[in-house]
């Protein structure tokens, strides 16, 4: 668990949600595709505003300047807190309590990106979301709020079959759920790491250490534990 | 129990949670697509109505079922499956049900909160008011008695232009410009000066020593131009251009500045909190009074281009509108949305 990069929020019921904010890399090319958009956004609009002489000219200007402050403000409230960008890479901005992010800590963080930029191109804010496990830069800090990875993942699926077994000795609770999920990441694992495993628990089965039928028995452990009896059963 | 016993005696419940969830946040996008009637973006929720009481019910039951399955150590995808529940019921619960940008929220803004949050901040406004101003008059005296000395601050060419702007000579800014080049201005005052305005608030993230650099920076700059131009003569032309507009761009400059001092001074004398979770009071707090500083600046920048500029007018006229504007915005200040009498003693501490 450690090894994750998880961050949690308690709720007022006492429960811990996880959230998985997003690193660097994500984070950069998030930006990156705003910046392009913001980029074909700013000529377009030019393009039209462009002929219309000195009052084109103040508009464009003025255009500048809310993309260069506002445009990511505004999808993040308006878009479940996430600018095109963000959405590409399945990013989110909410706040430290994983609930969405309010008005007052999008601007927050919004403007405090002039911090972030300095000395130059995000120097500060490249060099905070290192040094730090949940990758705020200095306008997070301040506005309390995460940028997370929106989707979760699977790893988990569906039990292979066999029959159920009871394990050789007592098993704690943490071997019990290392088991389990062992056989629950069977479809994900080679048949080759797999069988390794299987037999790194071996003390859960009696069996010697070359068994052949090491992962069978231990999947049927994993279907013991999980409540399921059978007739195999020792 | 065994997991499998937990996941069939509770699944109805997890299903119905989960169906209910579904409803609400499916209901939502297609509202979003036809939200130009404002009207129908007003009912959102309404078309998928729920029982609030059985969602929280629900909600708590999951928890409860969450906090034993970590307990007991079950499966992942148990205890996956109920995390995700719990995590978007906790996002609809305890959503924040204010009506966002409305109408109402602006108008509360501008009249009540803008106002105090300004107050609440006297004393960093003080100071960034010092560190404005003690420069502006040092500069300006110093430039005042002899010109040469705007050539420690500005190079040749800047200050030929300003001879040039302000002066009597063939290019006064004051000229009759077309109404293209004013609403060009415009753009330039609202891109440039906010954005200034902003990075001053921002540099304040640095123990305050940025907003600091911002607003020296800034009054030396005036103070050096408006003495220059004093002892060359060219004092109407420059006081009659700038004394409307100053009254909310210097303002929101200083305002800015005690922002962002406001950060800094969080971080560097966090009090009984810890440095981060003071940062975070604090610039929730100091972001109204951004919120100020981007009106004033909004209302500078209409009035730098559009009226400042105006040549047709006569100076006194100027100095009178300008007198008026700098106490509208002394009042604004200093008075508006102050408490009822009766209300005093519960007086919002908007520090």
């Amino acid at each position: 668990m450690s090894l994750d990069t998880l961050t949690t929020a308690e709720t007022p019921e006492g429960i811990a949600l996880s959230l998985r904010p997003a690193g660097l890399v994500p984070r950069v090319l998030a930006f990156a595709a705003d910046f392009g958009i913001r980029v074909v956004m700013f000529f377009a609009l030019s393009a039209l505003l462009g002929l219309g002489g000195g009052l084109g000219a103040g508009l464009q200007l003025m255009m500048y300047f809310l993309l260069e402050w506002f445009y990511p403000v505004v999808f993040e409230l308006a878009l479940a807190g996430a600018t095109p960008g963000k959405r590409m890479l399945g990013l989110r901005v909410v706040m430290d309590s994983g609930l969405p992010v309010t008005p007052a800590a999008s601007i927050i963080r919004n403007l405090l990106r002039a911090a972030d930029f300095m000395p130059l191109l995000y120097g500060f804010g490249l060099l905070a979301m290192l040094w730090r496990p949940d990758f705020k830069r200095l306008g997070d800090m301040a506005a309390g709020t995460l940028v997370v990875h929106a989707g979760s993942v699977e790893l988990h699926g569906a039990l292979p079959d066999a029959p159920p077994r009871a394990p050789a000795r007592p098993l704690a609770l943490r071997e019990q759920a290392a088991i389990v999920n062992w056989a629950m990441r069977g479809q994900r694992l080679t048949p080759a790491r797999f069988d390794e495993l299987a037999v790194l628990a071996r003390s859960a089965i009696d069996a010697g250490a070359g068994a052949p039928d090491a992962t069978q028995r231990l999947l049927g452990v994993a279907h013991w534990l999980l409540g399921r009896r059978g007739d195999a059963a020792r | 129990m065994t997991p499998l016993q937990f996941e069939a005696a509770y699944t109805p419940l997890w299903d119905e949670l989960q169906a209910m969830l579904d409803r609400v946040e499916g209901a939502r996008p297609r509202q979003k697509k036809d939200q130009p009637a404002d009207k129908k973006a007003r009912t959102k929720v309404k078309p998928a109505p729920i029982d609030g009481a059985r969602l929280s019910v629900l909600y708590r039951r999951a928890c409860e079922h969450l906090a034993l399955a970590q307990a007991r150590a079950y499966p992942i995808g148990l205890t996956q499956r109920l995390e995700q529940l719990t995590h978007r019921a906790h996002q609809l619960i305890y959503r924040r049900h204010e009506p966002g940008f409305g109408i109402g929220r602006l108008r509360r803004l501008l009249l009540v909160d803008i106002p105090q949050s300004v107050r609440a901040h006297r004393g960093y406004l003080l100071v960034a008011a010092l560190l404005f101003i003690v420069p502006t008059l040092l500069v300006g005296w110093a430039c005042w008695r002899d010109p040469g000395f705007i050539l420690h601050l500005m190079d040749a060419q800047q200050v030929r232009n300003f001879d040039q702007m302000y002066g009597p000579g063939a290019d006064p800014i004051g000229k009759p410009r077309s109404a293209e080049t004013d609403w060009q201005m415009f753009g330039y005052y609202i891109q440039h000066n906010i954005g200034i305005g902003f990075q001053c608030f921002a540099a304040g993230l640095f123990g305050g020593i940025g907003s600091a650099f911002f607003l020296v920076f800034n009054g030396l700059q005036g103070g050096a131009v408006g003495g220059y131009l004093t002892a060359r003569g060219h004092g109407e032309a420059f006081y009659s251009f700038i004394v409307t507009h100053s009254a909310f761009e210097l303002t929101a400059i200083v305002m800015s500045g005690a922002a962002g001092l406001r950060l800094g001074h969080a971080l560097i004398a966090p009090g009984r909190r810890t440095r981060l979770e003071a940062l975070r009071h604090a610039s929730s707090h100091a972001i109204v009074v951004m919120y100020g500083v981007i009106a004033f600046l909004l209302i500078a920048a209409a009035v730098e281009a559009f009226w400042s500029s105006a040549r047709w007018v006569e100076p006194q006229v100027k100095y009178g509108v300008g007198a008026a504007c700098w106490a509208l915005v002394i009042a604004y200040l200093g008075w508006q949305g102050r408490p009822r009498r009766a209300a005093d003693e519960k007086g919002p501490d908007a520090g």
